[in-house]
């Protein structure tokens, strides 16, 4: 059968392309600065969920702060995607980022962009008028985060 | 001369005779739900759980009410005014020379120290939300998110003060059997023989403990709402 070598020829392919920005690896410096971004990063997309959570567990939601808060996910998600390279784990320095990362790299590359998608979708409900749906996209988003967290994220001591 | 091992917890299976009521069941259904709902707590969210940690949490709650109100009206060795005493009776025990059932006046520090710690915890853990904004104590709303932050931060180096207890309460139930004395298994059955000339246990009523749990319940869940109508 020729079609199997094939598929996982595609598979493979596949594979590398969704592991994406992990391929290459860095060091030093560079590695330094993409961790502390990437912490900044996550910091602030946890500070704009905290509001999130806030705003929708009041009984009419502040509609500026889900807004302003769902834009900002939505853009530090597309930066996501750079913020995890090989070079950047618990060897490189102090970080929540589990080695398994680049044990599971197509894995977590599905998990990273299934959180980008619910933040694009999340973003534009929260544009609409309708908050109660907005409030259930911000519920998916949600899931995404902890998806991904409760795999490949260590407890972090501040 | 044998070593004189003060006379004291309540569950002595040192003297002999027939066994005595000295601890009654409202007071040991609260000790062995604590002891799983702290493991279960401490489980749970480093197991991914925050929402059953949560639950956890408000249960414990539930029992640290019903306990408080049980000090009150329940049995005479549940009751506060017979094992919170001052340090002479401490000093007395200490001597050796102290008799009576329930805890020991130095028992009862170790009681004391572990229901406070314990309310400390679950009221940091009211208003504490996780690290994601994932989830959120009960009354997280009554104050700001950096103070749910700094609350979550408490409470988890908060909990190094209570495993701290819990193995200071465990040791002291080795060194009282090393010497011959039996706690465990009066915490069990209520059950153990005591001094001659002590006061047996007087129960409590068991209406009064069904209020008591009615109101903790009540309480909890007054809490759990957000607590109308202070939470904005």
């Amino acid at each position: 059968m020729r079609i199997v070598p094939l598929a996982l020829a595609s598979i493979a392919l596949i594979a590398a392309a969704a592991a994406g920005a992990a391929v290459t690896k860095v060091s030093g410096a560079k590695a330094a600065q993409v961790m502390h971004e990437r912490h900044e990063g996550m910091e602030n997309i946890g500070k704009a969920f905290k509001a999130l959570h806030r705003e929708f567990d009041a009984s009419s939601p502040f509609v500026p702060t889900v807004r302003s808060s769902a834009t900002q996910i939505a853009n530090l998600s597309k930066s996501a995607s750079g913020w995890f390279p090989a070079g950047t784990g618990p060897d490189a320095g102090k970080t929540g980022a589990k080695p398994e990362i680049w044990q599971n790299q197509q894995d977590f590359a599905a998990k990273l962009s299934a959180f980008q998608k619910a933040a694009l979708v999340f973003n534009s409900a929260a544009s609409g008028s309708d908050m109660s749906a907005a409030k259930a996209r911000y519920a998916d988003l949600g899931g995404t985060c902890k998806a991904c967290h409760d795999k490949y994220r260590t407890e972090m001591h501040h | 001369m044998p070593r004189q091992v003060p006379d004291g917890d309540a569950p002595l299976s040192a003297p002999e005779g027939p066994k005595q009521p000295v601890w009654d069941l409202p007071v040991r259904l609260v000790h062995w739900l604590l002891a799983c709902l702290i493991t279960f707590s401490w489980w749970s969210v480093h197991n991914h759980h925050t929402d059953w940690h949560i639950w956890s949490g408000c249960a414990i709650l539930t029992l640290l009410i019903f306990r408080l109100l049980w000090g009150f009206v329940g049995s005479s060795t549940a009751r506060f005014s017979s094992f919170v005493r001052g340090p002479r009776v401490l000093a007395e025990y200490l001597r050796g020379s102290w008799s009576g059932i329930g805890h020991t006046p130095l028992g009862a520090l170790s009681v004391l120290a572990l229901f406070g710690a314990l309310a400390v915890q679950v009221s940091l853990g009211l208003i504490s939300e996780d690290e994601d904004g994932l989830y959120t104590g009960p009354l997280y709303r009554l104050v700001s998110t950096d103070t749910s932050d700094k609350a979550r931060d408490l409470h988890e180096l908060w909990f190094n003060v209570i495993l701290g207890l819990v193995i200071l309460h465990l040791a002291a139930i080795i060194f009282y059997r090393l010497r011959g004395r039996k706690l465990t298994k009066p915490m069990i059955t209520g059950r153990a023989a005591i001094e001659p000339g002590s006061q047996p246990m007087r129960p409590g009523k068991w209406w009064a403990a069904i209020i008591c749990l009615a109101i903790g319940i009540g309480v909890t869940r007054w809490i759990i709402a957000g607590a109308p109508p202070f939470s904005p």
